[in-house]
């Protein structure tokens, strides 16, 4: 069975059996959620005044959270077909890596084969790691019977450092400025046993931890895009890269830049259009461009012109604490007609995608895309986005 | 839906070339059907009606492809540029979209495509993918010979039944038809930072060598009954002097059918102006002499592409080339990897010329056309709409000679295409992209207009000029229905996706199932892809074997 709540897809014989803070809250908003009830039009009345609402909107935005392949081509085809703009609520994260990656390229490394291979692991960032993937140190452990190191580089607590060392790791943890990661790293490439200095500025970083570091035959760096504090991240993500790049003319050393859920949407969206996100269809066919047609501008644009015949099409197939849209976000969107595909909805109550309904999805290292059977044995409220989206179309 | 062509000289590499009726009822060639019963009635003087185009070897789906769409964005053409070209467009962009891939495969007048490296954790992926392409029946070989788990068990000497139930179990689980080789061992042996591997050479860690890879999966594929045989990716891919391990390749199956890939890539030596020279002669005469061998060629053509393979390492070694300066490497799920480099290829360039020269050389050199395949390994050497360019340098000496004036000096003093006269015909053309590729893939409905096979038909009209010709057809049918006509797409039709039909032994299933979470950390079922899952509203499955 595998668990749909985050990118790391945990496979287990008992999900149950697995101690996750992400699962267990889900599922708790799960158990929560109930059928609104409040649908007082019959369904094809519903369709009838969506469309309408679409046939005239001069602007349409598809945006929201997408898990699931399906729905993945559903919404892209219903944007070609409406000539919209499509951005999705992660595409902030994802495009950190995206745009550095398209730059200059990457070394990187799936999940079984740095779990597999790796000797030491350096991870970047702070606790809130833990909140996105809180199994990913189980992920990538083999066990206490193949001793593999990590070393936290940034911002870790106590706790944090324990959580690695519960999934059998043997820990470093050096607290550091994440800008200086980079810098620090480079400066451990250069440095070799009868060098008088023995320390990174501005890190603990020394001669024996130098010593272990260089002497690893495979290493793995991992971060998490979502959670680098930075202004500019992606230009932070390039210079990692650079240095992977160049560890790599000596020795062997792969990054793992995790993402987040938005990824089956980014492998569906490439092989559909050319390009992983961000488009805005013109005559059905995609334009991409990765700064321009972002569901923040676009909110931003059709606010400041007024245009009361938007649209925007609010897509969302996981259970997600947060909402999607930020309060000022929502006070903008007054002036436009929003349609909601959520489990939620009133009008278009959608199922949890992998939870109520089987579904594709991609792991967030994107080599391995699994199918996920439902698990739950509630009788889902909803349908399937992409049903939604469809019936929207015709 | 019952219909005839006739006025048309019918050519598929069995029968006589001559003009005579073809008759389809529903979705399958017949005989001759009652002129009251005929619902279409087609009447086409000075045209060719030949079987659909299969592509054997073309990266069309799965991780390496959607990583290559993602590096590259600037690359892609605006319209008007597209728009431009006169018989085929370029495509617009060198990993074009899926919609865009089945458009331009069928605007050419191929109706059946294969995905040559499908990494096993990422089938599932590969055949999403292939189901977006329109037109076009696909199917995939599952990448073998850098997997953990067989190096492990050849290492530790398994009996080889063990080792050909294993393969079985993989190419079902992952619903695939074929089994690929990329560089036996090698892309493993890089993750371990060895950044050479001969073909006797020992695995650092794990001290097999590729001869023992190779022999062990070419008794699997044998053994299995797969209607292909082992896909090859030589060892040393581009480098001078590299004809001695593809020899050492061939040698290494022991007599067993073997099919090399993209060969261009796999006979240089090491003579000639800058210790690189054609070996094209040394592969052909092999070939020529030995009928359990097949290749394609995997040709270039000068312009822009991206270089996309699960060779690692020598993609790695390559990165300085890349034109424009990036690329993406992966190490992929103790299975395989990955290197994708965009690369331009330049007719001033000595290497680039001589590479040009030794496609054309092995094309012209390989007497039966049915062992050679007509392939640029898309995107690798060049995108695949450049096929009907590649068929008039094949059948036109004079404009062969006109192409070969304008490399690079050195290459054209050294060269021996000038003496390769040989033109080929339409018929050869025919079998080479229709015929040839349907029996090496054991597709026994496919690649001629025998009666009972599918009615994926093309019609072209004749032309003087085979590039003009092969360009653009006149009509393309598929499982008997008209999808294509003079330009304009009329619709689609069923889908097929072509599986190796293969019995699953259930100890290794039981045995698959234990090691898997040991291995991967996850189970057998977060892989496995079953048989419905490829199938749904006009999809379905096709086994071969």
């Amino acid at each position: 069975m595998i668990c749909p709540f985050c990118s790391l897809l945990c496979d287990a014989d008992d999900l149950n059996e697995i101690q996750c803070d992400r699962r267990s809250s889900s599922l708790s908003l799960f158990e929560l959620s109930q059928d609104t009830n409040k649908r007082l039009l019959p369904e094809a009345d519903r369709l009838k005044s969506a469309r309408e609402s679409l046939r005239q909107a001069k602007r349409v935005l598809v945006a929201g959270r997408i898990a699931s392949v399906a729905t993945a081509r559903a919404a892209i085809a219903f944007a070609a077909k409406f000539n919209a703009t499509l951005d999705l609520a992660e595409s902030g994260s994802v495009f950190r890596n995206v745009l550095a990656i398209q730059r200059v390229g990457i070394y990187s490394v799936s999940l079984a084969e740095a779990r597999d291979h790796t000797d030491l692991f350096i991870v970047v960032g702070d606790d809130s790691i833990h909140q996105t993937v809180p199994r990913m140190p189980n992920a990538l452990s083999r066990g206490a019977s193949r001793k593999q190191t990590v070393l936290l580089l940034g911002t870790f607590s106590i706790a944090g450092v324990e959580v690695w060392r519960n999934a059998g790791f043997e820990v470093w943890s050096v607290q550091c400025d994440l800008n200086e990661v980079p810098k620090a790293l480079s400066q451990w490439s250069k440095w070799s046993d009868d060098r008088k200095e023995n320390t990174v500025q501005g890190t603990s970083m020394s001669g024996p931890l130098f010593h272990r570091l260089s002497n690893a035959g495979y290493t793995t760096v991992v971060w998490c895009s979502k959670n680098l504090p930075m202004e500019q991240a992606d230009l932070w993500v390039e210079r990692m890269i650079q240095w992977i790049a160049k560890r790599n003319e000596e020795t062997r050393c792969a990054a793992i830049p995790w993402a987040s859920f938005d990824g089956t949407f980014v492998q569906v969206c490439t092989w559909l259009t050319g390009f992983p996100g961000r488009v805005a269809f013109r005559n059905g066919a995609p334009e991409y461009d990765p700064q321009k047609f972002t569901y923040e501008r676009w909110i931003e644009q059709t606010s400041m012109s007024r245009q009361v015949e938007s649209v925007v099409v609010l897509i969302d197939e996981t259970i997600a604490a947060s909402s999607f849209f930020t309060p000022l976000e929502k006070q903008l969107l007054n002036c436009s007609t929003v349609i909601e595909l959520t489990g939620n909805s009133e009008l278009f109550p959608t199922s949890i995608a992998g939870l109520e309904t089987g579904a594709d999805m991609f792991r967030a290292d994107q080599t391995l895309l699994a199918h996920v059977s439902p698990t739950s044995k509630r009788e889902p409220f909803g349908k399937p986005a992409s049903i939604w989206l469809q019936g929207l179309s015709t | 839906m019952t219909t005839r062509i006739h006025g048309a000289i019918c050519i598929d590499g069995v029968g006589e070339s001559e003009v005579r009726d073809v008759h389809f009822d529903g979705e399958t060639i017949c005989s001759a059907i009652s002129p009251k019963r005929i619902d279409a009635d087609y009447n086409l003087p000075n045209c060719i009606v030949v079987a659909g185009g299969i592509d054997v070897h073309t990266h069309i789906g799965g991780g390496k492809v959607n990583i290559a769409r993602l590096l590259m964005p600037e690359l892609v053409l605006h319209r008007p540029e597209r728009e431009r070209a006169s018989w085929i467009a370029p495509l617009s962009s060198p990993v074009p979209s899926t919609i865009e891939t089945g458009r331009r495969y069928l605007e050419m007048g191929y109706t059946a495509c294969f995905e040559p490296a499908v990494l096993p954790a990422n089938a599932r992926h590969a055949h999403a993918e292939m189901a977006d392409i329109p037109w076009l029946d696909t199917g995939g070989y599952l990448l073998l010979g850098n997997d953990r788990l067989l190096l492990e068990w050849i290492r530790d000497g398994v009996p080889q039944q063990q080792i050909n139930d294993y393969v079985g179990w993989m190419v079902r689980t992952h619903q695939c038809c074929a089994v690929k080789v990329v560089n036996a061992g090698g892309i493993d042996a890089f993750k371990f930072n060895q950044r050479h591997m001969n073909v006797d050479d020992q695995h650092v860690y794990f001290g097999v060598t590729p001869r023992q890879i190779l022999k062990s999966l070419s008794i699997a594929v044998e053994f299995l009954g797969l209607a292909h045989p082992l896909h090859v990716h030589c060892s040393n891919l581009g480098l001078a002097g590299n004809i001695a391990a593809t020899m050492a390749t061939i040698d290494a199956v022991e007599g067993r059918r073997l099919h090399l890939t993209h060969a261009q890539y796999h006979c240089y030596g090491t003579d000639g102006p800058h210790g690189y020279c054609s070996a094209a002669g040394v592969l052909a005469d092999r070939v020529n002499a030995n009928a359990n061998l097949s290749i394609d060629i995997g040709q270039v053509q000068f312009g822009q592409t991206v270089t996309l393979s699960g060779d690692t390492m020598h993609q790695f070694a390559n990165r300085g080339l890349a034109r424009p300066r990036k690329a993406i490497f992966q190490d992929l799920e103790c299975q395989a990897g990955c290197g994708v480099l965009p690369f331009r290829y330049r007719q001033e360039q000595y290497v680039h010329s001589l590479l040009w020269t030794i496609g054309i050389e092995l094309f012209l050199r390989v007497k039966d056309p049915l062992r050679v395949f007509l392939t640029t390994d898309h995107p690798n050497g060049a995108p695949f709409t450049s096929y009907p360019h590649l068929i008039r340098l094949l059948m036109d000496y004079d404009f062969r000679m006109s192409i070969f004036s304008r490399l690079h000096p050195d290459v054209q003093k050294s060269s021996s295409l000038p003496s390769l006269t040989r033109e080929y015909s339409v018929e050869e053309i025919i079998k080479m992209t229709r015929l040839g590729p349907a029996r090496a893939l054991g597709l026994n409905n496919r690649g001629s207009l025998t009666e009972g096979n599918l009615a994926d038909l093309v019609v072209y009209e004749h032309s003087d000029n085979p590039e003009q010709m092969f360009s653009r057809p006149r009509m393309v049918f598929r499982r008997g229905e008209l999808v294509y006509r003079d330009g304009v797409f009329i619709g689609d039709t069923i889908k097929s996706t072509i599986v190796a039909h293969i019995d699953v032994e259930a100890q290794m299933d039981t045995l698959l199932k234990r090691l898997w979470r040991t291995q991967y950390g996850y189970s057998t079922e977060m892989i496995a892809v079953r048989a419905d899952e490829l199938m749904s509203g006009s999809r379905m499955v096709e086994w071969t074997g």
